[in-house]
């Protein structure tokens, strides 16, 4: 079975403003359904990981794997498609365009992607939000919801496309207990109910735990647990 | 189609929220655009009226006998290139005739919508209680010549036509007849080179009025052509042609066609006018680099507006692209933005422009004591030029921030968010 996601020596350096090495020969699979923790101290390169793995970043070295798919040789617009489709990005800040209601930002890629029309692309938005008990906070925007509300609406978004791979960076850094625990549970379902890939950062220990695999990150590179 | 929608609808969301700054774009567009409209309609519409005048008032085209070049003594084409002494050579100043006449009146004819008639002119003394003024006299054929030129508008106590029931019949100037002390009715002593007397009695004055168009000089002087043939001792001799085309601005090419086939100098109105064309162009000119300067200043407004805009969405530029949206994409929704900023402008321009070219037509000017409308250019093509040149540099504005809202690199925004 083809992995979901396969890196292989990947690394990626900086140049600017003094030469810097994110993430060093980091070899790494991932299958559908899996839950995954990434963990490690503040700047080991857990995010510029991230990066590479979501296709934003082009590693310097090594090659990154989608569906078995080489990614190095696509261009920087099929790349983008591929992120449309297959992937959904959760940051630790809810990044929702701000002069737009939830439902209008859960849409956006939907529209772009553009097999639903406009209505089709509004009630699939609004089903989702709904899934993640926004109903009411639908029509809202962004400044008039809660923090943890603004996460679920970023997941929703995330979930526009039905995409095979979720990532998540730090997801849960600005959320109490309670939401926390309510994103979790959310992500186990996607991996363990829907069979998508989940590959959450974290600094939280109750979020690692809650996953199925932890990959320990030190310096750039994967380190075995201790 | 959709996925234009989708960039659009960001596009407008921005501009939403920056409500007074946008307005300030569109205003600023609206003015350059409100202007271009008065000042071209203004300068184009005079400029036509000023074309329009010179076209009608006088005939298209006037062959003259005279040649472009002199023509070269018989002794040096008998001995080319030898050093040849001609002496006594005194220049013709009679009154002479153009050759063939008939024929080249009959070509003139031919050309399409055309009127021709010819003349004979020459310069003739007129003599009234003891004062004596030259006098420019044409004889024409009054019934074709009406139709050659706007004089019959300019004249004052009768007609060109009247010409033919008098043979006697002259018509001067005003400021002639005042400057002679003469009045209508009057008779003058008229007399030429060739020593003919002739007692010419005042049928019309030419009245020397801008509207109308047509004024040659005081000194010019209308008669019967037979009259001027006896006049001038010179029967069934001809001097000029006056032609008017169907086409007026096909006058110049039609002057050279006729030049070539037979000789004399056709002088098409074009040629008449260069100099004050010649004017006209600079006119034009100054009139479009104010104008660019207004859609200069009003791009700046765009260029300000969308530049803002993209500095301020750095974060939204970094998450549509960790989305999936393309560079493009993100191009097209600040693309959008100058857009719908330079839409908005040229109409609201359009609205402004409407409204100030309606105060001048309304402008009460006199000139010399007569009202005067300005003559305006409020043609569909005035609105287009406008509206096309306030979207291009839209797009030009616009185009120079967006590119930089594309380049914008996702992960540089969000380490920096991080
Ligand atoms: N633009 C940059 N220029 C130079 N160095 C950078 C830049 N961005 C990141 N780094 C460095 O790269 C390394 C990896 O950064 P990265 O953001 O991937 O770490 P991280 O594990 O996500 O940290 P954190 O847990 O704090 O988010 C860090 O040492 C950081 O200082
Ligand atoms: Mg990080």
């Amino acid at each position: 079975m083809t992995a979901l996601i396969d890196l292989k020596d990947v690394t990626r350096r900086l140049v600017d403003p003094e030469p810097v090495t994110l993430v060093r020969e980091v070899s790494l699979e991932i299958q559908p359904g899996e839950f995954v923790a990434v963990v490690g101290p503040s700047g080991c390169g857990k995010s510029s990981l991230l990066y590479l793995l979501g296709l934003l970043d082009r590693p310097d070295a090594g090659s990154v794997r989608i569906d078995g798919r080489a990614t190095e040789t696509l261009s920087e617009v099929e790349r983008t498609h591929l992120r449309l489709e297959r992937i959904g990005f959760v940051f630790q800040f809810h990044f929702l365009l701000p002069e737009l209601t939830a439902e209008a930002n859960v849409a956006l890629p939907i529209r772009r992607l553009g097999r639903y029309s406009r209505r089709e692309a509004d009630d699939r938005a609004h089903d989702l939000l709904a899934k993640l008990g926004l109903q009411a906070e639908a029509h809202r925007r962004p400044d008039r919801m809660s923090g943890g509300q603004r996460q679920r609406v970023a997941i929703a978004r995330a979930l526009a496309n039905d995409p095979a791979i979720i990532l998540g960076d730090e997801p849960t850094g600005n959320l109490d207990s309670v939401n926390t625990r309510l994103v979790v549970e959310e992500f186990q379902r996607l991996a363990h109910q829907e069979g998508r890939a989940v590959v959450c950062v974290t600094h939280d220990a109750g979020v690692a735990a809650a996953a199925d695999r932890r990959i320990h990150m030190l310096d750039g590179r994967i380190v075995p647990e201790t | 189609m959709g996925g234009f929608l989708v960039l659009a609808g960001i596009a407008f969301a921005h501009l939403a929220v920056r409500t007074r700054q946008t307005l300030v774009a569109i205003a600023g567009v609206a003015v350059g655009v409100g202007f271009f409209l008065a000042v071209s309609g203004m300068m184009t519409g005079s400029q036509a009226d000023f074309i329009r005048t010179l076209v009608d008032s006088a005939p298209h085209i006037i062959l003259q006998d005279e040649q472009r070049a002199p023509a070269h003594q018989p002794a040096v084409t008998a001995w080319p290139g030898a050093a040849v002494a001609v002496r006594g050579v005194r220049p013709q100043d009679e009154v002479r005739g153009l050759k063939d006449w008939p024929a080249m009146l009959a070509a003139a004819r031919a050309q399409p919508g055309a009127v021709a008639a010819p003349s004979l002119s020459g310069a003739v003394a007129a003599r009234f209680a003891g004062r004596t003024e030259p006098l420019a006299l044409n004889g024409v054929d009054p019934r074709i010549e009406g139709q050659l030129t706007k004089i019959e508008a300019s004249l004052v106590g009768g007609h060109l036509t009247d010409l033919e029931a008098r043979p006697d019949g002259i018509i001067i100037s005003r400021p002639m007849a005042d400057r002679i002390g003469a009045h209508l009715g009057d008779t003058l002593v008229v007399s030429s080179s060739a020593g003919v007397l002739q007692r010419m009695r005042i049928l019309a004055l030419i009245e020397p009025d801008a509207r109308a168009g047509f004024y040659a000089g005081d000194n010019a002087a209308y008669g019967l052509l037979r009259t001027a043939q006896v006049l001038f001792a010179r029967p069934n001799v001809v001097n000029q042609l006056h032609v008017k085309l169907g086409d007026p601005d096909a006058a110049e090419a039609v002057a050279a066609t006729l030049e070539a086939r037979w000789g004399y100098k056709w002088v098409s109105w074009q040629e008449r006018s260069r100099d004050i064309r010649n004017l006209l162009v600079v006119r034009n000119i100054i009139m479009y680099a104010v104008i660019a300067a207004i859609l200069l200043v009003a791009a700046f407004g765009i260029y300000t507006s969308v530049s803002t805009s993209v500095t301020d969405k750095r974060r939204d530029i970094a998450i549509l692209r960790a989305m999936g949206f393309t560079e493009r994409d993100v191009e097209g929704v600040f693309l959008i933005e100058g857009l719908v900023v330079g839409v908005a402008g040229a109409l609201a321009g359009f609205a402004f422009g409407t409204v100030l070219l309606e105060i001048l037509a309304r402008l009460p000017i006199t000139v010399q004591g007569k009202p005067l409308v300005l003559p305006l250019d409020r043609s569909l093509r005035q609105y287009l030029i406008a509206g096309a040149a306030s979207l291009a540099s839209a797009l030009v504005a616009a185009w120079l921030p967006a590119r930089k809202a594309a380049a914008v690199d996702p992960v540089d925004i969000l380490r920096g968010a991080a």
